[in-house]
């Protein structure tokens, strides 16, 4: 078996502010298996980025092990195994982006890769332009373009969209998406939910320090029990006989005789809607990322 | 990997002239208004005259201030997570606190050599040629103790116009220091105590050092002179590691 490429186990983090003590992340227990796309997804102050900085070695635990590749994360950061898109600054204002990338380039050792680097992130055209100068999207993809440099085998993303406006976004992604072949490790923090849903297999959930769920991205929006129902009936009675069909059947809105319902199996019960209880207009939708994740977060509290 | 690195440093100080036009030319400017205009700077002092007295403070004040200035910028960069950038590559810590060493020893030393020049070219002169060598060098040696304290002023207020300050109190500091021009009485007695003293005095012992004690312009107990400047240095080393503790831990 391939070693994992991350590995957390009881990891906790204890920042001492002034005068209290704040648990950023109470801990937790993550495996990642080599070539996984992960989320990381939670609200600000979930931990997310205490625990990227964790996994870089830019914090150290306060309890627990975190090992990056079966390594400490300062060697995979040295061999150049490991990289990251911090979340915030990390540029210099007066450097040009040719500049920024050719010193870090230079710090990985890796100074041949600059020019390829930046052509595939699309730098070559500001290559002489002030860092400072450059828009917030610009910034986030000099920023990709300095985690590449080493050719990394696992790549951390924290908040890589932020600052981006919608066009910025997918544009990086598509960028991204290119990136994320060969056997490449990526896990990306982030709070929009759509990115999590469009980008990783899998998604682990945090909220106030902790891990709230953990599995494959959809079956993570089954988790909330159940998918919602609704239906036109064609009497009062009808609509009655279908509440008492099993005892998950959950009422949550009626408009005349538009009733909507919460159920766990939802092929089931269409089914006996159409046959037994005459209903019409059958609608069924799974919840979003977004209702499991309001769920999840209020569960966890 | 440190190559690459200080050639982007310089060309990005270069670029951005404001800093280094204090740093460079201010004192160069000072020598020439203090050190030519007044009369008595042809005078013979020590093993040489005034204007060699006078080129030392200006060059010990500009190597100070371009130490402080350059140094300062690491504070402003770990404002913008430059810091955290740079601990997730290859290179060690100590490879960029080097790096920055000696671009602020650079700049020190091409400040000092300017006013170094610019004293050869208008007259002064020391009749043992060495100690323009070795006067150079405790210069350039001694303004390495305010590295810490540009470090340490940018790490406390994390903005850059505390390193406008921090090299504005060099003025300050200079003055009090018995820098700019020799003080007396009680302002003496208080300058003794001033971080830039013991460095300044030290650079001038060369010049001085044979001026029999008691008489006037007499250079200061060698002890006093070395012990203000460790101190100081001691000083601004806890300074820089305490503010950069407590800016770290606040991230």
């Amino acid at each position: 078996m391939k070693t994992d490429a991350i590995s957390l186990s009881t990891v906790k983090k204890t920042f001492v502010a002034k005068h209290a003590k704040v648990e950023a992340v109470k801990g937790i227990n993550l495996q990642i298996a080599q070539g996984q796309i992960v989320a990381l997804l939670g609200p600000n102050g979930a931990g997310k980025t205490t625990t990227v900085d964790m996994i870089l070695g830019l914090t150290q635990p306060s309890a627990g092990t975190v090992q990056v590749l079966g390594q400490s994360p300062s060697q995979a950061i040295s061999s150049g195994q490991v990289s990251a898109v911090l979340q915030t600054g990390g540029l210099l204002r007066d450097l040009t982006v040719q500049e920024t990338v050719k010193v870090i380039g230079t710090m990985h050792g890796r100074a041949d890769r600059v020019r390829e680097v930046m052509e595939r992130t699309g730098l070559t055209k500001i290559a002489k332009r002030r860092v400072g100068k450059c828009s917030g999207g610009e910034q986030q993809r000099i920023k990709f373009a300095l985690a590449l440099l080493p050719d990394p085998d696992v790549l951390i993303l924290d908040e890589p969209t932020a600052g981006m406006d919608v066009m910025a976004r997918r544009d990086f992604w598509q960028t991204m998406r290119a990136e994320a072949t060969g056997g490449r490790t990526i896990i990306f923090a982030t709070h929009y939910l759509e990115e999590a849903q469009a980008f990783a297999e899998r998604t682990v959930l945090m909220s106030q320090g902790r891990i709230v769920a953990d599995g494959a991205t959809e079956e993570l929006r089954h988790l909330i029990n159940g998918r919602s129902i609704s239906a036109t009936f064609s009497s009062e009675a009808d609509a009655q006989q279908a509440l008492g069909f099993d005892e998950s059947i959950v009422l949550t809105e009626q408009q005349g005789l538009r009733y909507h319902f919460q159920c766990t199996d939802s092929d089931q019960f269409a089914l006996a809607l159409l046959q037994q209880y005459r209903g019409q207009d059958i609608e069924i939708s799974s919840p979003s990322l977004e209702d499991a994740f309001i769920q999840l977060t209020k569960d966890a509290s | 990997m440190m190559a690459t690195y200080i050639q982007v440093e310089f060309a990005r100080h270069f670029r951005d002239g404001y800093n280094l036009v204090f740093a460079l030319l201010l004192p160069a400017a000072m020598y020439i208004l203090f050190g030519n205009i007044p009369s008595y700077t042809e005078s013979d002092l020590g093993a040489g005259n005034v204007k060699f007295y006078l080129m030392i403070s200006m060059a010990a004040y500009g190597a100070a201030v371009s130490t402080v200035s350059i140094a300062g910028t690491v504070a402003t960069e770990t404002m913008q997570g430059w810091g955290r950038q740079i601990a997730i590559t290859k290179m060690p810590p100590a490879v960029f606190v080097g790096s920055k060493m000696i671009v602020a020893a650079t700049v020190a030393g091409v400040s000092a050599a300017i006013v170094f020049a610019l004293g050869a070219l208008t007259g002064a002169t020391v009749n043992e040629s060495w100690i323009w060598g070795v006067s150079y060098l405790i210069i350039l040696i001694g303004a390495m103790v305010f590295a810490c304290y540009g470090i340490g002023v940018g790490m406390a207020f994390k903005s850059e116009s505390a390193l406008g300050l921090a090299t504005g109190l060099m003025v300050f500091f200079a003055f009090f220091g018995n820098v700019f021009m020799p003080l007396e009485g009680t302002m003496l007695d208080i300058a003794r105590f001033t971080p830039m003293f013991g460095y300044v005095a030290l650079a001038r012992y060369p010049l001085l050092k044979d001026i029999p004690e008691g008489t006037e312009m007499a250079p200061d107990p060698m002890w006093m002179m070395t012990t203000n400047l460790v101190l100081w240095a001691m000083i601004f080393a806890v300074f820089a590691v305490l503010a950069t503790r407590r800016a770290k831990a606040r991230q």
